[in-house]
Order: C-alpha cells, then structure tokens, then sequence
C-alpha cells in the first residue's frame, strides 16, 4: 500500500510541484490575453449590463486614428534608437570596466553606473523632469553659463521624444552592462591567452572570441531589451511627456493606456493591446531567426 | 400662570428630555454607516478639515476621505469599484465629467434619493451655478469647488520693467499683450536671474475656452461642435498671438505652475483656484480680470461638484447628510480657505486675491466644456492637441479648429 502510495506521489510530484506556476501563468497570463481578443472584438466598458459584438470595428477605429499612425511610427522611432544603443553603449562599458585593474574602481563603477536601473519610474522621471525643466532647470541653466538660449525640453514638439529616449536610456542601461560584465567575467582566461599567442590584438580577439562565447547572453539582452524598449517606456513617457505635445512622444502602449484608462474606450485599448502582442511576436520571431545561427550554447 | 416646581424627579426627567433633544436631531442614523469619498485631495488639505468637522458630530455617519489622484485616475478607480459591485460612496467629480458621471458612472439624481434633502442642499447655493450640477434634468452634484482663470501679475518683475503700478481690474488683451512686450525688451535682454517669460495665458483647454468665448464663439453649442465659427477662430487667434510676438514662451500647464511660483512669469492668466497658494507664495500678486476681448468678456468656470453613487439607500442616505452638512454655512466657511468662489448664498469673507474672480462670477460664468457622448472623454484630448498645434504653429487657427470640428463631431456622434 504505502509502496503504491509512494510511487503515484512520485509520478504526481513534478505536476504538484510544477501545478501552482502553471496556473498562476494561466490565470495571470493567458487568461487576460485571451480576455484581450475577446475585448477586441466587443463594445463593453464593464460596468454596462450589454457586451456587444463589434466584429473587426475597434482596429478600423484605431488603424484609421492619426494618434495611433504617430504611436506607431514613434514606436519604431524608439526601437530604433534605443534598441542598438541600449546594446552597444552597455556592452562597451562592460568591456572597458573589466579592464581596469583595480578591483574596486571597476565595482564602484558598475554600482554607480547600475544605479538608476534600481530607481522607480515615477522617481526617475520626476528628477529628470526638474532637470529639463524650461525655467529653472539644470540644462538650461547650463545652456545660460554658455551664452545660450534657454530650451523648453519635453514641452518642445521637436525635442519632447529625445527627451524620453534619454531618460529611458539612463534607466535602462545599467541592468545590460551588468550583464554583459558578467558574461565577459566568465569567459575563460585559456581562451583569450591562445588567442593572443595566435597573434589576435585586442580588437580582434573581442570580435571573434568573446563575442561569439557570451553570444547566448547577447541574444538573451537583445530580446528583452526589445521588449523593455516596447513596453517599459510608456512610465517615462507618462511622467515626463505625457505623451505630448500633441502626441508626439507617445508610442503604441501608451496609445493603449490612455484609450482604456483615460477615455474607457476599452474595446480600441484591448484591440491596441492585441497588435502589440503581435508586433512584439514578429520582432521577436525576427530575432531568433537573426541570431539563431550566431549563438553558440556549448559550454 | 402655571406654577412649575422643580424637584429631583422633573429635573431628571427634564435633563433626560433636553439630552435626547440635543441628541436626536444629530444622531439621524440608528448604526453607524461609513462612507467613502474619492477625492483629488489627500489629508493634508483643507477638504479633509470638511470631513473632520462633519465627523466630530458624532451623527452616525462616518465619512472618510481617500485621495484617488486626479480627475481621470479617480474616474478609472471609480469604474473598477462600480465593475467590482463595491462602487465608492462619493465622488468629487470635475465639471468636465458631468455627462461621463450621470450617463456612464450613474450618479444619482440627489432628488431621487431624498426629495427634501436635495431641495436643502441646492436652495443654498447661487440660482446661477444650480444649472451646471443639472444633467440630463437631474440634480446630480452640490456645486463644490469653482474657479475661473484669472491673471496674476508679478509685481516685482513689473516694477522692474518700468510699468504702472495702478492697474486696473479689467483688462483687454490688446492692453496686456502691449504690456507683455514691454516687459519683454525691458527684462529679456537684460539676463533678469529669473524672468523667462512676459507672458504665459496656460496651455489648456480652459483658458482657449475663454479666448473663444470672450471672441463671442462657442466650442459647444448644446451638443452641437461650433469651434470653427469665424467668432472662434478669431478667438484662437488672439489666444496664439503672444507666442507668436515673443511673449509668450509657451509652457506646459505643470511647467506653468512652477515657474509662476518660482518667479519667473512676469503676468500668468491660470485659475483662480492658486489664490491661496500665491497669497502664500514670497511673490508680491497682484489679480486682476481675465483679459476681455474688445472689451467683451464670457467667461467659464472650472472645478467639481460632489456627487453620489451609492446604490444602497443608507449609504446614499449617508451621503445626502454629510452634503448637508458641506452645504451649510460651517461648512463653506471651512472650505473658503482653499480660495475656490464662495458659490453659496451665505455670507462668507473673501479671501486675498480674490477680487478679480469674484467680480467675473458677479458678471456671470458659463460652465467648461462638458463633452457629450459615450467617446466625449477623448473631446478634451481632442481639443487640447488642436490648441497646442496652433500655439506651436503648427497649423493655422482656421485649419485647427476646422479639423477639431470634424473629429470633435465624430467623437460625439460616436454614442
């Protein structure tokens, strides 16, 4: 009997185990993703007694909207700068940090450099906001040392989506740089000592043996820093931009944010909320397909 | 004459009988009932006083007030808890929302929850702001906080340009625009430590409203968008001109708030509601009228009512008591310190730099734009990047306010 009850724990026990992760998944997750479609496709505010079918209505509303058409384009606008720069800058600080000799220099650095990634949102963009403020902020007061005018910053149409992408940079970076430091921790010794005895200087040997071993970290930084750059910024623009002046800061969440939460169009936000899940897919899919190839796993 | 002889048993049963009196009227309530109120004002404000006051009555009802953050983020906590089947109790809802409130929240028609007590609350308030609580032909808010945007002048900052210090309360815009320009050359080349800006009349939807309507146009007429009559372009043209000249460089409303206080605006046309916080402030202000277009001014007014959407009798009964209560005389004479316009009729002593928003309530206020609809909420999104478009150049006042009309009438149309 107890033998019995010993071997039907040991088959159930990875499920009991594995069990509550799946539903808090299913229910914190998957659920609201498919609630998502089915908003989608619906008129309903929650609090109306009728949910009505809209079919395909709320993505005309929205695909049609000049807001939207901006979100999107500033979306791309974001990746584009960000994405690249939020890999490239990190990666190189984490290579030049490794190389100072000092053991506690080079951790002063990376502590002081991961800082503003251990900095709430709403904290960060607060500072900043006092930073750029147009009267009596830190750069313009900088810019008046020099003799120069004064700039309105985050309330310039032309200047507002730099702005943001400044202060998602400095939030953001940190966390990258940190992990690259790690990777290029680990790489061993041996490897970039044969590679100096074959001749490789400094800069080859960068491209061709340590990059490819910390590819998988690379790649790992690449997509989550996609999302991050998709997702996370909609607190800066939130607290610094508002997604102003006249949208010209905002991207495609914060479009979705502010049809369901400010104008309870939750149909349009949830049908926003659908294209972004599948942008982030095609990206993503995108990537895996780039790297695929380049990244190496074994150890 | 009765002879009445006092002894121990009639003094007892006098005492008893006054207690009960001096107890009845306030305790209304057999239990005691909580209700909460979502309001844009946490416990360090003057609104919590109201709540404190009430509260030390001891009538049964317990009101405790929560901060929900803004406007919006009130409403989008307000149709969680409705969602939920736990909807708050009160709510201080903006002016703007009066249509959102009745028609999507469901506030409740004060007359349908207490028929004497509605007529208490609202007969204490001026016949003029009774409308502006009355949507859909019901009463669904006590006029609570009411503004109007005024201007504040800088007076050191004015001083120093060489200006007149006898200023008069009603201004023109030609007048201000002529004074902005003259602080303009006179402080702007000079490196002032402070001045930034001559001029700044808010970026919002608020103060635009005035221009348009000071220009003799409407942004709505009923439900109708009449923002691009030839009177509301006229309107939006002036509103633009000082950016345009130099004057004014063109903040953001938050953007606005810092530097007034920080002085570095010499003149700042924004609500009047600040009265208390620049009367407070280390600048000497000095207020006067919003500027008049031609000489002609319609002004609008600003702010929120109290409205309830308790669907429990009790609760909603609770509720009446407690507005009862922000309607009397004690009540409005705690909340005056805030600086909003005394909108009741008792007799409560002006506050510091109130003059000019007193005198354009006297001359009569229109209500901010209430947008209709089940998309109406976008209206003020609507409006707000038309008007910075036309501030930035962007577009011309004609091409702004035609296109606001186009979107604007789709948004309404929309439910």
């Amino acid at each position: 009997m107890q033998i019995a009850l010993r071997a039907t724990l040991k088959v159930l026990a990875p499920y009991i185990l594995v069990g509550p992760a799946i539903l808090f998944v299913l229910v914190f997750l998957y659920a609201p993703v498919v609630f998502s479609g089915v908003l989608s496709v619906s008129d309903w505010n929650f609090i109306s007694p009728d949910m009505k079918f809209v079919g395909l209505d709320n993505y005309r509303v929205i695909l049609r909207d000049p807001q939207f058409q901006t979100a999107l384009l500033n979306t791309v606008l974001y990746c584009a700068v960000l994405i690249p720069a939020q890999i490239a800058v990190p990666l190189a600080l984490a290579t030049l940090i490794l190389r100072i000799r000092k053991p506690f220099l080079a951790n002063a650095y990376k502590a002081a450099l991961f800082l503003p990634t251990m900095l709430a949102y709403s904290t960060a963009g607060m500072a900043w906001l006092w930073l750029f403020d147009p009267t009596n902020g830190f750069f313009n007061t900088l810019l008046g040392w020099f003799g120069l005018a004064p700039s309105r910053w985050y309330s310039d149409p032309s200047l507002a989506l730099w702005c943001v992408v400044i202060v998602s940079f400095w939030k953001n970076f940190g966390l990258n740089m940190l992990l690259f430091a790690a990777a290029l921790a680990s790489v061993p010794g041996s490897v970039m000592e044969a590679a100096k005895l074959d001749g490789a200087g400094s800069w080859r040997a960068f491209w061709t043996v340590e990059l490819p071993l910390i590819s998988p970290t690379f790649f790992f930084v690449a997509v989550t820093t996609t999302m991050s750059v998709l997702d996370d910024i909609a607190a800066t623009i939130d607290v610094l931009t508002e997604g102003g002046p006249f949208g010209q800061s905002t991207n495609v969440l914060y479009y979705m944010f502010e049809r369901g939460l400010r104008f309870f169009q939750f149909g349009q936000a949830s049908a926003s909320a659908v294209l972004i899940i599948l942008l982030v897919l095609i990206v993503t899919w995108a990537q895996v397909r780039m790297f695929e190839r380049r990244v190496h796993y074994e150890s | 004459m009765t002879e009445f002889n006092i002894n121990r048993r009639n003094f007892t049963m006098g005492a008893a009988g006054l207690a009960a009196a001096s107890i009845l009227p306030i305790r209304a309530f057999a239990n005691d009932v909580t209700i909460t109120i979502s309001s844009p004002w946490g416990s360090d404000r003057p609104f919590q006083k109201v709540v404190d006051a009430y509260n030390a009555k001891g009538t049964g009802v317990k009101v405790v007030n929560r901060f929900d953050g803004n406007y919006e983020q009130m409403a989008t906590k307000a149709m969680a808890s409705i969602a939920s089947g736990h909807p708050v109790e009160m709510m201080i809802t903006g002016w703007k929302f009066g249509y959102f409130a009745k028609r999507t929240l469901g506030a409740r028609d004060f007359f349908d929850i207490d028929e004497a007590s509605a007529e208490e609350i609202i007969t204490q308030f001026k016949p003029s702001v009774r409308s502006l609580v009355n949507i859909d032909n019901a009463l669904i808010g006590l006029p609570w906080a009411m503004s109007t945007p005024v201007t504040w002048i800088n007076m050191d900052l004015w001083r120093e340009a060489g200006l007149d210090e006898n200023i008069p309360l009603d201004i023109d815009h030609a007048w201000l625009l002529e004074q902005a320009n003259t602080i303009e050359k006179a402080l702007g080349g000079k490196g002032h430590p402070t001045y930034r800006s001559a001029l700044d009349l808010s970026n919002n939807e608020w103060t635009s409203q005035a221009y348009v309507q000071n220009a003799g146009g409407f942004i709505l007429d009923g439900e109708t968008v009449v923002c691009d009559s030839p009177a509301a372009i006229r309107g939006m043209k002036a509103f633009a001109e000082p950016v345009k000249s130099g004057a004014w460089k063109n903040l953001d409303y938050g953007g606005q708030a810092k530097a007034m206080f920080a002085g570095n605006i010499a003149i700042c046309a924004t609500s009047s509601s600040r009265a208390s916080t620049a009367a407070a402030s280390d600048i000497e202000f000095k207020d006067v009228m919003f500027p008049s277009l031609d000489g002609k001014r319609n002004m609008n007014s600003g702010g929120n009512f109290l409205a309830v959407y308790a669907r429990e009798q009790e609760l909603a009964q609770a509720s009446m008591d407690f507005l009862k209560f922000c309607a009397s005389p004690e009540g409005q004479l705690i909340w005056s310190e805030v600086g909003y316009l005394n909108t009741s009729v008792h007799d409560i002593p002006l506050q510091p730099l109130q003059t000019a928003a007193v005198a354009q309530l006297e001359a009569g206020l229109t209500s901010e734009t209430i947008w209709p609809g089940k998309r109406g909420l976008e209206g003020q999104s609507v409006w707000r990047e038309k008007v910075a478009r036309v501030l930035e150049g962007v577009d011309t006042p004609e091409q702004a306010m035609a296109q606001a009309q186009s979107e604007l009438s789709q948004l309404i149309s929309a439910g």
